[in-house]
């Protein structure tokens, strides 16, 4: 890295000084304190609700990668165990900044595959995508702002 | 056995394997669909591309994902995946985009078939205009689209050309795979006909047990 010369400037990345980017103080801590099996207190058979829930919380400010992590295993739950039928219904329910959200999870979700999770994702993606259209998936690729 | 009716138990086998591959095929085809289109919704949004000369160097126009200097030209690379083995990379910029494709390599000899396969296209690359020469490192093969190529070529054909690139591949390594050992089981059984010294009936019996057991279909 060339600190003394003149090229220095094209090496700086913007989002580090920028201040509205900074971290939320306590909302996304609560993500690395909440072990996984106490959310089915808040579940119980309402699996819609609590898709609302977590992608209301959603740490996207964060700039801590273990708080992201959290979040997403919590999401992946949800998503996961909800059946085909439901995903049809939940999309509907949500507006547009959480379809964003959630496809922005459902992005992440790609990257660690596992056991049939795929197929499940895929589900999603097809549902939301039909609902929020293609702007949808673009807002993933340019948001800096990532789950 | 008669000669004859051991040639029937294998036509029927050889049936039976093809039926089995097809309702496989069937099976497989419920995430094959999902897989294309979500591939392909997110070509769409990934391929609105417009030109940019460089920033670093005058007069010089270079596709930024390659380049990877300025973080404000790079989009989010985002990953669709169909299982563990199967996935796509879509790394998107200003000016250009970056597709790798990891393709579906059950065993040994479809690994060494996608292998050489992918080398053959690749060193023909500048035939094919949007093929990277050489694959994103964890992935088979790669494709490079810049705005000149979405200037001069339909996006929409573009990206058909990616999805049907994605379904062919598959195809054409199954077809292979069969020709190889069809090929292997000529092979073998022409060798054991000179080499054994049976009667001809128990000699034949012998070579079908033979072939069956060391190529598995």
């Amino acid at each position: 890295m060339p600190w003394d010369s003149s090229i220095y400037f094209r090496f700086i990345d913007v989002y580090d000084y920028n201040v509205a980017y900074s971290e939320e103080s306590c909302g996304s801590l609560i993500w690395l304190f909440r072990p996984l099996g106490i959310d089915q207190s808040i579940w119980g058979t309402d699996n819609i609700e609590a898709l609302k829930t977590v992608l209301r919380n959603a740490p996207i400010s964060s700039r801590n990668q273990m708080v992201k992590d959290a979040a997403l295993n919590v999401v992946m739950q949800v998503l996961l165990s909800m059946k085909s039928s439901q995903i049809e219904e939940a999309v509907n329910a949500l507006d547009r900044d959480h379809l964003d959200i959630l496809m922005k999870y459902i992005y992440r979700g790609f990257e660690t595959p596992s056991e049939g999770s795929s197929g499940q994702l895929l589900a999603w993606h097809e549902k939301v995508h039909a609902v929020a259209g293609v702007g949808c998936i673009v807002r993933v690729l340019t948001d800096k702002k990532r789950v | 056995m008669t000669k004859n009716a051991l040639r029937e138990e294998r036509i029927e086998l050889l049936r039976a394997l093809r039926l089995s591959t097809e309702i496989a095929k069937h099976l497989l085809s419920a995430t094959l669909r999902p897989y294309l289109s979500a591939v392909r919704s997110t070509l769409e949004a990934a391929m609105c591309l417009e030109n940019f000369s460089s920033q670093v160097v005058e007069r010089h126009n270079k596709p930024e994902v390659e380049v990877r200097t300025s973080k404000e030209l790079l989009l989010n690379p985002v990953v669709i995946s169909r299982n563990e083995k199967e996935k796509v990379l879509i790394e998107a910029s200003i000016n250009s985009v970056r597709i790798s494709i990891s393709i579906k390599q059950a065993d040994e000899i479809e690994k060494i078939l996608c292998h050489k396969f992918m080398r053959f296209m690749m060193m023909r690359a500048e035939n094919f205009v949007v093929l990277r020469r050489k694959p994103v490192e964890g992935y088979d093969i790669s494709f490079l689209i810049t705005n000149f190529h979405t200037e001069a070529m339909y996006k929409h054909k573009l990206v058909d050309f990616v999805i049907h690139f994605m379904e062919e591949i598959d195809k054409e390594i199954s077809e292979m795979k069969l020709a190889v050992n069809a090929r292997a089981r000529v092979c073998a059984e022409e060798f054991l006909k000179r080499v054994c010294r049976l009667t001809f009936p128990s000699s034949v019996l012998l070579l079908n047990f033979i072939v069956f057991l060391v190529l598995k279909p």
